[in-house]
């Protein structure tokens, strides 16, 4: 398991988001996580990068405890994520954005930035590669110099991936990665969604379509009321009847916002 | 090296005004002002435009600095080098100690908390008279000297000033086109993101607004040697205004703005000399209708118009037809 | 030695009173439009210019002149709000923070195109002779400051929890989109709000006039310690900012009396300062979540 979290729970004011969850996630797969609105997903993903701390609860990753740390300590163990509504760098260009993504595997600090010694020139060089790299593998190579401002929005959803790649991470959380975009454009992201994988990322996704999930996923976590309803393949979940019901027929499920 | 073309401009520029208007008193004293303003404002620039945080008190460092020079030159003796090291010691080190409670503020907090800072620096300086001179300030203070020259004519000290002027530009520009300028530039567009990228959002605040600080430290005893007194006057609250105004006047997050919204600023009060009563309320109305008319200031401004003019010229497919 | 401290804790609750009714306008504002206006010490300043303006130069008897300035403030507040801060919609903080000095500036500059840099002063209401209290004086202005701002912020308090347009202001400021939908003029609430603020403002300037003198810039250090109560009661909690009003001119004026009178001023600052770091929702605010 790459990633494993036990008996996690955290409420806000009187309103439990995630109660008692326990889930692990093997290396390599893409494991979904799906749920009515307001079932924990976000603030899940939340805990996970280390946005919120759990009021209760395990987190280990990769042998590593992430309850406390801060979110950039866990960024630096192999972690990377990619936003609900997007939160791209306007003020940068396109290829300024994934070479931040780059910034935990390079060195250069101050000094160095502000003598520009021979050293950093060739970590520069190096970042811009790496960033033009990640940048073609979501078929955004042809757009390095515009300003990310300039992009349309299918566009800044694969930006965001490109630059949370180019930190070449071992987990990637992707949050609602297929939200507004039209159909072709999401058959483009479930190839690049299996493209990532293929290269040995262990994905962690949140996402309401479920025609992409149930085609992109090796395993599937269901959240109800913030706690664990089943897990299993998509076929295992698909006719789990207590997902049926909380999706489907039966009584309808809303959590308390 | 194209990276460096504007730097290169301004270097040229600054050293063929005083050939081609020789002996003008407004370009030598009032633009030796100005570039003093300058450093000031490209340091800021770095804190507010880069970074995007906010600093209503920036003049405090200014003062500190100053101060600094002031009282070890002139009343022990110190050489001024070795003081204006001192001073860029004391002035860093009360950023620093600041930077971690203050930054971790946002918004209208964080610009409050900068402009308490200010005053009760300002307010100190005028209260404790034994140590600063109170508010008549520390007069007679010795002249800096370069290898052996008293640098004491106007002339020697815009060629001083000019000099700073292009190694803090050259500084500010390495810095923000490296990975450490990204961050900070990260930092202003998303800090949730640029967290998860590995920066370290609060240490990077905190030194980016140290290097602020110690900017104007520096300028701040260059300008104690210069005009040879300080007051708590040239370091109150106006004074950290004024700078704020040069910053956004000349457009956030360009360093070449900031010079412009200084030099603007500093020639300004020349010009309206005729209409000294009105000063203070054009001061103010420039103010407001800048924010509102033209919130990028006028390198921002004339960036949009560039990019809007390249977009007319149909310039191929926006982005929308990249290939899968 | 009790005597000394009853007495600075009079002109405290007397000073404190003033930065009540300022912080009050700056939370009445900040809760209707999330904007810092820190050009609120202004009006404090343009109520009581004018009405000595408009007293001693023009002959006007007290109470219309008083009328007058406060009106004529209430103006500025409105044409400050439409002028300055409606054009600037989503515009960053930084950004109207700068267009408030602005126009903080701009109206201490027209103050002084108007009335130059000499000191001002209002006679007083009821005349000059001291009240004694036991072994505290007190002037019949004190009177008049208190208990004006006492009847001033209960009319408010009034005015928000039982008038219509009041608890319509009170929506906006929870949510400005519930609001419109419902029918409210965000618009015409916005005016109201920094309306009713140049009003709090004028009256302090108008009722603390006789007692500190007044000039073109005693506007600056007023709005910006008005400011720090406000904080210190809790930006959000329009009482909060009263109560931080009067606890900041109490902590200012028994550090001044006992302590130090020049460092006077640092007192707010430093109090800001300690509230920002340590409890920035202040004593009587609400702490609130950030949604990510």
């Amino acid at each position: 398991m790459l990633l494993e979290a036990s008996g996690l729970t955290k409420s806000f004011g009187g309103v439990t988001a995630i109660a008692d969850l326990d889930f692990g996630v093997p290396e390599g797969l893409v494991y979904a996580v799906i749920g009515p609105n307001g079932a924990g997903k976000t603030t899940l993903f939340n805990i996970i990068s280390g946005i919120y701390r759990p009021d209760e609860g395990r987190l280990n990753f990769s042998g590593q405890d992430l309850i406390g740390r801060a979110t950039h300590q866990i960024a630096r163990l192999g972690m990377s994520r990619t936003f609900q509504n997007l939160q791209i760098f306007f003020n940068m260009s396109v290829l300024e954005n994934v070479m931040v993504g780059c910034h935990a595997r390079a060195r250069t600090g101050l000094a160095g930035a502000l003598l520009r010694l021979p050293r950093m020139r060739r970590e520069e060089e190096e970042i811009r590669k790496w960033a033009g790299e990640a940048l073609d593998f979501c078929g955004l190579g042809g757009l390095k110099g515009r300003q990310a401002s300039e992009l349309p929005y299918g566009a800044l959803k694969r930006l965001e991936i490109a630059r949370a790649l180019a930190a070449r991470p071992r987990l990637l959380l992707m949050d609602e990665p297929a939200a507004g975009l039209n159909d072709t454009e999401t058959l483009e992201m479930r190839g690049l969604i299996g493209r990532i994988r293929d290269r040995g990322i262990t994905i962690l996704l949140v996402e309401h379509n479920m025609g992409l999930v149930m085609q992109v996923s090796d395993r599937i976590l269901v959240l109800d009321y913030g706690s664990r309803l089943a897990e299993g393949t998509p076929a295992e979940v698909r006719s789990n009847p207590q997902v049926v019901a909380a999706y489907l027929g039966g009584e309808v499920h809303y959590a308390v916002e | 090296m194209k990276r460096l073309r504007g730097w290169w401009l301004l270097a040229a520029l600054l050293a063929a005004l005083p050939l081609i208007f020789p002996g003008n008193y407004y370009l030598i004293v009032v633009g030796a002002s100005a570039g003093l303003f300058a450093i000031l404002a490209v340091g800021l620039n770095l804190l507010m435009g880069y970074a995007g945080q906010i600093s209503l008190g920036h003049a405090a460092f200014f003062g500190l600095g100053a101060y600094a020079s002031a009282i070890l030159t002139s009343r022990h003796g110190w050489n001024p080098w070795l003081a204006l090291g001192a001073g860029l010691v004391v002035t860093g080190l009360i950023a620093y100690l600041i930077a971690r409670p203050v930054l971790r503020l946002k918004g209208h907090y964080l610009a409050m908390a900068t402009l308490g800072f200010g005053i009760i620096v300002h307010i100190l300086l005028v209260q404790t008279g034994s140590l600063t001179g109170g508010p008549d300030g520390i007069g007679e203070i010795p002249p800096l000297s370069l290898f052996g020259w008293a640098i004491d004519t106007d002339g020697r000290w815009y060629a001083v000033i000019a000099a700073t002027l292009l190694l803090v530009v050259l500084l500010a520009l390495n810095l923000m086109d490296s990975r450490t300028g990204r961050a900070l530039r990260a930092l202003h567009g998303s800090e949730v993101a640029a967290g998860l990228m590995g920066i370290d959002t609060a240490a990077a605040k905190t030194s980016i607004f140290v290097l602020a600080a110690l900017t104007a430290g520096l300028a701040g005893s260059l300008f104690a040697h210069q005009q040879a007194f300080v007051s708590p006057d040239s370091f109150n609250f106006f004074v950290s205004i004024e700078l704020v105004t040069m910053v956004v006047l000349g457009g956030m997050a360009s360093t070449y703005g900031a010079i412009l919204g200084a030099v603007i600023l500093t020639f300004l009060p020349e010009l309206l000399v005729v209409f000294e009563d009105y000063e203070v309320l054009i001061f103010g109305a420039i103010l407001m209708l800048i924010m509102i008319f033209l919130p990028q200031g006028i390198v921002g401004g004339l960036k949009d118009l560039w990019q809007s003019g390249h977009r007319r010229r149909g310039r191929p497919g926006k982005g929308d037809q990249d290939a899968a | 030695m009790w005597d000394q401290i009853l007495q600075f804790v009079l002109t405290g609750i007397t000073l404190g009173s003033t930065y009540a009714l300022v912080a009050l306008g700056f939370a009445i504002i900040y809760n209707a439009s999330d904007v810092v206006n820190l050009a609120q010490g202004e009006f404090v300043m343009l109520g009581a210019m004018s009405a000595i303006s408009l007293s001693a130069g023009q002959g006007l008897p007290l109470p219309v002149a008083i009328l007058l300035a406060v009106l004529i403030t209430l103006i500025l507040g409105l044409m400050l709000q439409r002028f300055a801060i409606a054009p600037a919609r989503g515009i960053t903080v930084v950004g109207t923070i700068i267009i408030t000095i602005g126009a903080s500036i701009f109206l201490r500059g027209l103050a002084l195109l108007i009335w130059g840099k000499d000191i001002h002063a209002l006679p007083h209401f009821s005349g000059e002779s001291p009240i004694r209290l036991g072994g505290v004086t007190l002037l019949p202005q004190n009177l008049w400051v208190m208990g004006g701002a006492a009847v001033l912020v209960l009319a408010v308090h009034l005015f928000f929890n039982r008038t219509l347009l009041g608890k319509a202001i009170l929506a906006c400021s929870c949510n400005r989109t519930a609001a419109q939908l419902v029918g409210i003029n965000v618009g015409r609430m916005l005016l109201v709000a920094y309306g009713l603020s140049a009003l709090l403002g004028a009256m302090a300037g108008v009722l603390v006039a006789p007692i500190t003198y007044t000039s073109y810039d005693a506007g600056i250090m007023l709005g910006l310690k008005g400011f720090a109560a406000a904080i210190l009661g809790g930006m959000g909690n329009p009482m909060g900012a009263v109560a931080g009003g009067l606890l900041l001119g109490l902590l200012e004026s028994l550090a001044a009396g006992l302590i130090s009178s020049g460092y006077k001023d640092a007192i707010a600052f430093v109090i800001l300062l300690l509230v920002l770091f340590l409890r920035p929702s202040g004593l009587f605010g609400r702490a609130s979540a950030e949604r990510v």
